[in-house]
């Protein structure tokens, strides 16, 4: 058998000829060929541990059974998986983990599903030689069956584990945690958490997804049904943009559990817990079940007939009176394809109207089709292709809360594959801590900073040479790393230094996140960003990408459920729908302003609660107020429903089949794990159910409607960029002196939107609002952890718990967002970039 | 009879301190090294000196030395192994407290050997005084610019840690000595990739036991030559024992290798206790098979103890009487054993814990028909199937006691004592 190249090594397994890539383990190397080898404490993502001993091969002329997870090939091995010495040294193992095990499988969650009941039958240790009495590990004299709670969803139950430290392995080798851990020694280790610790990571619930056996347990699961009881079907996330592949555990109208189905371009089999447990949307709890309308100043139920036929009556007199442009739309980015696309229909072709938006948690800014920001976001971006990097730089984002899965393979780059991090953020990040250099610019600064990046190139003659860097003086404002450094409070040899890094960089890749994207800056920010990938090869040697942030945002984008879609998108509806409005759209903030000037009379709102989320939460109620007609539908009241005419019940995305469009632009298909709930319809459903009470029905069978959508899906969405470099003038914020800190608004860890509010498992994470404020800051006025502080700005005032951060150094606070006791949006100016406000104790 | 090298100076108190110790030629060998030999040379030199590993293996310390790859940019490290933990073992300790400067100097000569710049002590938890002797050692050595930056103007720079450990058996285990010293729980780890390559932080490392290093200053002063002129053919030198049990006269002893065992025990150590009949020898270390009174005239070195069934290892002899139960010698190694075990591999963990169960309970009077069979399938579902030697080490003498003294434990199983019971117990 001649050797392919060096790189490759042949050798027989079980009288098979096979070559692999050298460093290729027995095990991988089996696999390849279908042969079948039992593991525990293996993990396809982990560093392999040879702890369970379970993987046994015997090598002929080595004396000893070989662990086949830890042993590399090597040219010429003749290896035996199923030889008598091995099935002896197998069962052995067995016995072996078997001997303490408490065999509680009737009342074990894991029955059915577990990896030393499955291997325990295939090899028929049927019989135990151990004649003593169990070890039992009772940590809490009153808990019963010996479970102890690691951290707000997971229990453990140490007589159980067969301590395979997978869970240990993953929470640092994967996650970069450190709250999790193994004590005592040899067999009474047990795997707790440091004292005083708790394990409540967002990727905690993994830990319990990997365990072979029922010592990790989530009360997500726990005691609802057998394995055996439930069917799976295929979903994808319904939050993040990242499209986190996974699988809805059901049986007939019951949801049960989300798990991971690996998709190696995306998640890698790994959740954050937001999508793990997020699914919960689908349970019936607090759910919204039936239309409710306003009658004589109150909400009653009513039928979807009456529901709809006075939402037509409304909407037609509207239309025939003052014209479509007097009603508005805004729709939720966590919304499928179709839906989203029969919302933009309805409105272009039905109401004829332009006001239809997506993004309601954004500062607006007038509309230039085809601008620069959504030139740099049309960039393809592939997550698998961050590992091959060898400089990432993360600018403007809290990567880990807003994309978790980006986050872990941002992580994997950094920590197995020896690429280097900058952060370029206004506060200290999670993610930050593994860089190279961490730069926290002054709040409001980061264009300032990228230009000083740009000139620091041109400086050192490293730019490239499609730029044409005499434009630089013209175009910029600071043009040098001096004034850039001054601006910015990085300094020159650290601007400097992080010139270098992007000018070297084999594989560069850049990733900004929401600050960037909801900041009414954002356009001169896109500039920034081309201009430094311009300067620095980064469109020809790496990738860009500046993330959409919820599940089916850049789908929202793709079917053109904005004011404006552009001309080439408009060219497209015209053309598919033989119509299109000629008329001015509203994007999401100028509807509230037009409603508050009584220019817009109705507005139709599905899945979002701008309420809690647009800036100027004042402003946004005297809009709504203002209204004529207000239709919203969603899963849970909201602030936003309260204030409407009519409520319409939404269903959730697992009870409907459809697709996302992930943040690479990839278009997944989710399941439907059961049937609506209650009356709740899916968006597309109401919103063609409205068109036919208008005009005519969309669409009579949906899986035609997808082909009309999957037109618009197919379209090449990449805009090329400017070949020179724009510009990008640096202007101070103003600062009102009374109101002097910086504050920055982001969703919490653990939640995403505001719907997971309404969880049961995410609110044990974190059931209320809090701001994260740096121990200087809180020193400073005077606050320990879980005193009340006062925020307020020229608009509004919030008391917020305060949750002193170990991270945060900076002068800014972080408030978190869609808690409907705390609304932080009415802190927010419609007209400020940067928000800032004062800080006060309250006195208890 | 006793060929005092490593131990030539250990009864003087004074050796503690660096004057004393350089007045009796210390550091002359590291001055040596650096201002006349190459990493090379200095590997060579040791290479045939036929210096063996003394912590337990026997590997050959120059050979180790050379697997360190020299294009790797990484740092390299090396590391005292000083968790000497094996039981019946006490030699380490002696030097670290009496000869300390006799160890900083032979690390340094084995850093620079590899071209380490930062060298570790690791020393196990317990051992606060030979510690404290160690960290003088070092100051000294700083003080005097025989460690630190440019040394003896060379321009060589070695930096030096003493690093104590929690107190764990398996951290003398090389692997797990650097997960501990990483500051890590002290698990092993799986090889390859060995420490040579991968070791420390990642980077090529090189771990030596004490007495190894404190061989290599006199191997450079004297020459490969007179060195390896000591001992049998491959087991050069001499090396320290450590003679416990039964025994007029228990200490450290440095021998000859090759040295027969009936000199350590009867003319060294005066022979047994009034009173006492030899039964048993344990010659390396709790973990090394037992040898029979009538091979008393094995030599002491590394094949000879092979060829008799039975081990060099760390050079603990312990010396068991006639009025001691073997079963209960076996009872004590196995309850170290279960209780030393990291826990991180199955047939160790499960394995050393029922082990004990079940001698226990034969010890207590409590076996039954079986059990030795169930004893010795155990060991032989442990033996070779562990990530480290801890298995093994913990069967060997099991396997040892059941073949050498089956009558013994088949006595205890049908009459549910004792056949001999032991004296000088200290349950």
């Amino acid at each position: 058998m001649a050797e392919k190249d060096n790189n490759s090594v042949s050798l027989t397994i079980n009288g098979r000829e096979i070559s692999v890539p050298k460093g290729t383990t027995i095990l991988e190397a089996a696999k390849q060929l279908g042969i079948y080898i039992p593991t525990f404490c293996w993990h396809p993502k982990l560093k392999p541990a040879g702890a369970c001993r379970i993987c046994y091969v015997e090598i002929e002329k080595m004396p000893k059974l070989m662990v086949s997870c830890a042993t590399p090939v090597a040219p010429g091995m003749i290896v035996h998986t199923e030889s008598e010495k091995v099935k002896q040294g197998r069962r052995a193992v067995l016995e072996f983990t078997l001997i303490n095990h408490p065999l509680d499988c009737p009342t074990c969650d894991k029955g059915g599903e577990c990896d030393l009941q499955d291997l325990t039958f295939r090899h028929g240790v049927d019989q135990s030689r151990f004649d003593f009495d169990k070890y039992r590990f009772i940590r809490d004299k009153k808990s019963t069956f010996d479970d102890f709670r690691l951290g707000p969803e997971i229990i453990r139950n140490q007589n159980r584990c067969i301590l395979c430290y997978k869970c240990v392995r993953a929470n640092t080798e994967i996650f970069g945690e450190d709250d999790l851990g193994a004590f005592q020694r040899g067999n009474i280790t047990e795997i707790d958490t440091p004292p005083g610790r708790q394990v409540d990571s967002l990727y905690s619930g993994n830990l319990v997804e990997i365990c072979p056996v029922g010592a990790l347990t989530n009360t997500d699961w726990r005691y609802k049904i057998r394995v055996w009881n439930t069917q799976t079907v295929n979903s994808i996330c319904p939050y993040h943009a990242d499209g986190a592949n996974i699988k809805i555990w059901k049986d007939r109208q019951n949801v049960f559990r989300v798990t991971s189905r690996r998709n190696d371009a995306i998640d890698e089999g790994w959740l954050s817990d937001v999508t793990r447990y997020g699914y919960q949307i689908a349970k019936p709890e607090g759910r919204l079940l039936n239309p409710l309308m306003k009658k004589g100043g109150s909400q009653v139920a009513v039928t979807w007939e009456e529901a709809l036929s006075a939402i037509a009556r409304k909407f037609k007199d509207i239309k025939d009176n003052k014209g479509g442009v007097c009603i508005g739309g805004m729709i939720s980015p966590q919304l499928d394809c179709t839906s989203v696309y029969a919302f933009s229909k309805f409105f272009r072709t039905i109401i004829h109207s332009n006001n239809v938006d997506f993004r309601t948690e954004y500062r607006m800014l007038p509309e230039i089709p085809e601008d620069m920001y959504s030139r740099m976001a049309s960039q393809e971006f592939s997550i698998a292709d961050i590992e091959k990097a060898d400089l990432i730089i993360v600018l403007d984002s809290d990567i880990i809360k807003e994309h978790p899965n980006v986050n872990l393979r941002i992580r994997k780059a950094i920590t197995q594959k020896g690429a280097r991090l900058y952060t370029l953020n206004p506060v200290e990040t999670k993610t930050g801590a593994l860089s190279v250099d961490e730069m926290v610019f002054r709040v409001g600064t980061l264009e300032a900073l990228l230009n000083g990046v740009c000139a620091g190139l041109v400086e050192a003659g490293l730019a490239s040479k499609k730029g044409d860097t005499s434009a630089l003086k013209k175009c910029l404002e600071p043009n040098t790393v001096k004034d850039a450094a001054q601006i910015s409070g990085i300094s020159e040899e650290r601007i400097k230094a992080f010139t270098l890094a992007v000018a070297h960089a084999q594989k560069p890749c850049l990733i900004a996140g929401e600050w960037l994207t909801e900041s009414s800056m954002r356009e001169k920010l896109a500039g920034a960003v081309h201009n430094l990938a311009l300067l620095g090869s980064l469109y020809e040697k790496g990738q860009i990408g500046l993330l959409a942030r919820a599940a089916n945002s850049k789908g929202a984008k793709k079917l053109g459920a904005l004011p404006h879609p552009g001309p080439g998108m408009i060219e497209k509806m015209k053309q598919t729908w033989g119509e299109y409005p000629d008329v001015p759209g509203l994007a999401s903030d100028r509807m509230i302003r037009a409603s508050v000037k009584q220019e817009l009379d109705a507005l139709f709102i599905v899945g979002v609660n701008p309420m809690l989320t647009m800036p100027d939460g004042q402003f946004v109620r005297e809009g709504l107020e203002k209204l004529d007609f207000l239709v919203v539908a969603d899963l849970y009241e909201s602030e936003t429903t309260q204030m409407a005419d009519v409520v319409l019940p939404l269903s959730s995305w697992a009870e409907y089949g459809d697709r996302f469009v992930n943040l690479e632009g990839r278009v997944q298909e989710f399941q439907d794990a059961i049937k609506p709930l209650g009356q709740s319809r899916p968006g597309y459903l109401i919103v063609n159910d409205l068109a036919a009470q208008l005009k005519s029905p969309l669409f009579s069978e949906k899986s035609k409607f997808a082909d009309e959508v999957d037109t618009f899906l197919n379209e090449d969405s990449v805009m090329p960029v400017p070949e020179t470099l724009v510009e990008v003038r640096f202007m101070e914020d103003k600062i009102n002196p009374e109101f002097p800190t910086p504050m920055l608004v982001v969703d919490e860890e653990h939640h995403f939107g505001h719907w997971t509010e309404k969880t049961k498992s995410l609110s044990v994470f974190c059931g209320e609002a809090a701001v994260e404020i740096s121990s200087a800051l809180a020193e400073k006025i005077g606050v320990v952890n879980g005193d009340i502080i006062r925020i307020e700005s020229e608009v509004g005032k919030v008391n917020l718990p305060a949750r002193i951060s170990e991270t945060i150094d900076a002068e800014v606070i972080l408030v978190y967002r869609n808690f409907s006791a705390s609304p932080v949006n009415i802190l927010q100016m419609r007209k400020r970039r940067v928000d800032r406000v004062k800080i006060t104790r309250v006195e208890s | 009879m006793e060929k005092k090298i490593l131990t030539k100076y250990i009864d003087d108190p004074a050796q503690i301190d660096i004057d004393t110790f350089m007045a009796h030629g210390g550091y002359k060998a590291w001055e040596k090294v650096l201002k006349s030999m190459k990493p090379e040379q200095v590997i060579d030199e040791v290479k045939k000196s036929g210096v063996r590993g003394r912590g337990g293996a026997g590997f050959p310390a120059g050979m180790k030395w050379s697997f360190v790859p020299k294009d790797n940019p990484k740092p390299k490290y090396l590391v005292c192994n000083a968790d000497e933990s094996e039981p019946g073992t006490c030699k380490d300790r002696v030097l670290m407290e009496r000869d300390p400067h006799s160890i900083v100097e032979g690390m340094a000569i084995a850093a620079f050997a590899i071209q380490s710049h930062l060298a570790f002590i690791y020393i196990r938890g317990e051992f606060a005084y030979p510690a404290q002797m160690m960290e003088k050692a070092v100051r000294e050595a700083y003080a005097k610019k025989i460690l630190g930056k440019n040394i003896f103007g060379s321009g060589y720079n070695l930096d030096m840690i003493v690093h104590t450990g929690g107190g764990a058996y398996i951290c003398g285990e090389e692997t797990s000595l650097l997960n501990s010293l990483e500051g890590e729980r002290g698990m092993s780890r799986i090889r390859p990739p060995f420490p040579a390559v991968e070791g420390l932080y990642g980077c090529p490392t090189v771990v030596n036991n004490v007495e190894t290093l404190a061989c290599v200053p006199h191997v450079i002063n004297n020459g490969a030559e007179w060195y390896s002129s000591m001992g049998t053919e491959k087991s050069k030198g001499s090396k320290l024992f450590s003679l416990s049990g039964h025994i007029k006269k228990p200490g450290n002893y440095e021998l000859e290798l090759g040295t027969p065992l009936s000199v350590l025990i009867n003319d060294l150590g005066g022979g047994m206790l009034d009173g006492h009949n030899l039964k048993a020898i344990i010659p390396g270390g709790s973990s090394t098979p037992f040898l029979k009174p009538e091979q008393i005239n094995v030599k002491l070195d590394y094949e000879s103890l092979a060829e008799a069934g039975s081990m060099l290892g760390s050079g603990a002899v312990i010396v068991i009487s006639d009025r001691t139960c073997m079963v209960w010698v076996i009872e004590r190694l196995i309850h170290f054993y279960k209780h030393e075990s990291c826990g991180k591999c199955t047939p160790c963990r499960e394995g050393t814990g029922w082990l004990e169960q079940v001698i226990s309970r034969i010890e207590h009077g409590q076996g039954m028909p079986g059990d030795l069979e169930k004893i010795e399938s155990l060991c032989e579902n442990i033996l070779g199937r562990t990530v480290c030697p801890l298995g093994d080490a913990a069967v060997m003498p099991i396997q040892s006691s059941l073949k050498l003294f089956r009558d013994e434990w088949a006595y205890h199983i049908e009459h549910h004592r004792c056949m001999v019971k032991t004296e000088f117990a200290f349950n």
